[in-house]
């Protein structure tokens, strides 16, 4: 199951060197510098990071779904051979619904009000698979009792309004899931939904991946929440990635201090004594002001004359192996050691 | 021991859509009731009166010019003897052909120029909202009477060069000059504020999630224009529909009463009423009874349009 243990591992999807401009009045300013990120076949990566880092807008722009005033400035996204970023429109459309399906953070404003939730189901599997109408019906019948749904073939008829949070999430996963795609994006899909109904979904996604052995890209701010989900976290901060690692790997050696600092700021419940939760100092940079060397400089306690003059690279921890982290610090003190 | 339901079916309400929900507001209100049974009796009358009239709308009966209200001519009859009742009714189906067929054209490229600006923006967006300002900016009877004053003369000697030439009966009729310039007219004034309410809808629609979403699913621009953004913005063009059926029908009449519409001996409600008030002191059924059927449809289709606002925006009410 985990991807480490295979050799040389299939990428699905490999992100390289992806920057995000956006414009503003005072002339562009960058929210995603020179990102590089994979997926390997069958894995599923986590994308972690605060709030305005970066992780949608960078899944976003792999579909080319970015609102006007922000646009991709350089970087290649090759997905299964070919690039997402150059690709025709036609074919860019083939991809999106068909080969990656998508799941967005809101489930009460994500489905169409006035549309029944069968047939929005049955919308790619007409448009991608040609499928005729009835065929398509029996298909979104059968994707809704995968996701959970129960007396799944009334639902079909079921407009969203009808629906809780929760089931409209599942049925956001259902449309997400409906041509057997190879890679799921879910873009914060349990941040709209209750604690008991996060842990229902994240236990869906995980069932479901290994029944359809799909690549799933899970973007989170919550490390708690997925750390029993994912293979591989990359955690972004002001756009960059600043740590990427397998998931046990990262929980048991958090590297960067950004890491450390989001993994310390998760409240346990022995911590209660302490009265008070602990959180990261400062604000991350607005994208039009960003430092000259690492980006959390600004905020890291253990900062050096070099971390504010150069930004370090994304190298792997030791020299080698799947541990890679973007800290001068951190690379130099497992030296030492 | 009570039995938890389980089943959807039990579990439910009863089963609700946005287009039920919305009628059941509708019918409540009596006044939008009202409305729609005036219309549906206008449209009943419209669709079928001229085969229950008791009189051809031209035949004359010159011996009784003029005549009061009666059981023979429940309305009377006119300066030439012609039944009035029977002409109101004719009148009613000019009306509904003209606001129909005015409000259908005027809504279809109001519909597709807007969504069109709003969902595209750019270019195209300042293009198509320069064209309705530019259009809103011409009064509109004025660029009325112009087109008919300067199209119909040369356009019916054309029609009566064709019938000389073809034989052909279709160009004989020239009432489909009077048609065919009413309704184009009509339609050219009326369609700027469809293209600017679906516009303003269709800008706040594009940017919700869902339309996102569907882009996602890889969906072309014209399923998500048709089946995303059309939809969800069609409430408030109902209410707006209704409205400009009834805003036709005046324009209509308004028209004809200049003499810029329908042409006589074709019934229309406004060319009675021009008719009548010449002599109303002397005889004032003869205006009367066009005005009063007229101001009952125009009645029938603010009280709809109000109803179906209530109905289908229940927030904004009361």
């Amino acid at each position: 199951m985990n991807a480490m243990t295979m050799s040389a591992p299939e990428r699905l999807l490999d992100v390289k060197g992806l920057s995000i401009e956006i414009d503003t009045r005072r002339g562009p300013a960058t929210i995603v510098d020179g990102i590089n990120l994979h997926v390997n076949k069958g894995e599923t990566l986590g994308i972690v990071g605060e709030s305005g880092c970066g992780k949608s807008l960078t899944m976003l722009s792999l579909m080319r779904l970015l609102p006007n005033k922000i646009k991709v400035k350089s970087g290649t996204a090759n997905f299964a051979g070919r690039d997402l970023l150059t690709m025709s429109k036609s074919e860019l459309r083939k991809v999106r619904g068909g080969q990656v399906g998508f799941v967005f953070q809101d489930p009460m404003t994500s489905l169409n009000p006035v549309m029944r939730i069968g047939d929005q189901i049955c919308e790619p599997l007409i448009y991608h698979k040609a499928m005729k109408r009835a065929d398509a019906r029996i298909r979104a019948t059968e994707l809704l009792r995968l996701v959970g749904i129960p007396s799944p073939a009334e639902r079909l008829d079921a407009f969203p309004h009808e629906l809780s949070g929760g089931m409209r999430q599942r049925v956001m996963i259902a449309i997400g899931l409906a041509c057997d795609p190879e890679l799921l994006i879910a873009d914060e899909p349990t941040t709209a939904l209750d604690v008991t109904i996060q842990a229902q979904i994240v236990d869906l996604v995980k069932e479901l991946r290994v029944k359809l052995g799909m690549s799933v890209v899970w973007i989170t701010h919550d490390l708690a929440l997925i750390a029993g989900l994912v293979d591989r976290v990359a955690v972004l901060y002001a756009g960059t990635v600043v740590e990427d690692a397998p998931v046990e790997e990262l929980f048991a050696n958090p590297s960067h201090p950004y890491t450390r600092g989001l993994l310390a700021s998760i409240p346990k419940l022995s911590d209660v004594a302490a009265n008070r939760l602990s959180s990261i100092g400062g604000t991350p940079p607005e994208p039009g002001r960003r430092p000259l060397g690492c980006p959390f400089a600004p905020r890291c306690q253990l900062a050096e004359d070099i971390c504010r003059q150069s930004v370090p690279p994304l190298e792997p921890l030791g020299g080698s192996g799947p541990h890679r982290v973007a800290c001068f610090v951190a690379q130099r003190q497992l030296e030492a050691a | 021991m009570a039995t938890i339901p389980m089943t959807p079916a039990e579990l439910d309400e009863p089963k609700t859509s946005l287009w039920r929900d919305a009628w059941y507001r509708l019918v409540r209100n009596k006044l939008a009731i009202f409305g729609l049974f005036v219309i549906i009796v206008l449209a009943f009358a419209a669709a079928f009166g001229p085969y229950l009239t008791p009189y051809d709308f031209l035949s004359q009966d010159l011996d009784a010019r003029n005549a009061a209200p009666s059981w023979a001519h429940l309305f009377g009859t006119d300066d030439l003897g012609r039944d009035v009742f029977s002409r109101v009714i004719y009148g009613t189906r000019t009306a509904f052909v003209v606001a129909i067929v005015v409000t259908a054209i005027a809504v279809t490229i109001g519909v597709a120029l807007g969504a069109m600006a709003g969902f595209f923006g750019g270019w195209l967006d300042r293009i198509i909202m320069w064209l309705t300002d530019v259009t809103m900016s011409v009064p509109n009877l004025l660029l009325v009477v112009v087109i008919n004053a300067s199209l119909k003369a040369p356009l019916a000697a054309w029609m009566e060069a064709q019938y000389m030439a073809t034989l052909n009966p279709f160009f004989r009729e020239t009432i489909w000059v009077d048609f065919i310039l009413v309704f184009g007219s009509m339609a050219l004034i009326s369609w700027p504020p469809y293209a600017r309410l679906v516009r303003a809808q269709v800008l706040s629609i594009r940017s919700r999630p869902y339309i996102t979403a569907a882009r996602a699913l890889g969906l072309t621009t014209r399923i998500i224009l048709m089946r995303y953004v059309v939809p969800n913005a069609v409430g408030p063009l109902i209410v707006s529909v209704s409205a400009g059926l009834g805003t036709a029908m005046v324009l209509e009449s308004a028209f004809s009463f200049l003499g810029v519409g329908v042409n006589p001996p074709t019934p229309s409600w406004g060319n009675m009423i021009s008719d009548g008030l010449r002599v109303w002191q002397h005889y004032p059924h003869l205006l009367a009874a066009p005005a009063a059927v007229l101001g009952l449809a125009t009645v029938g289709f603010s009280f709809l349009g109000d109803g179906l606002n209530d109905a289908l925006n229940p927030r904004g009410s009361k």
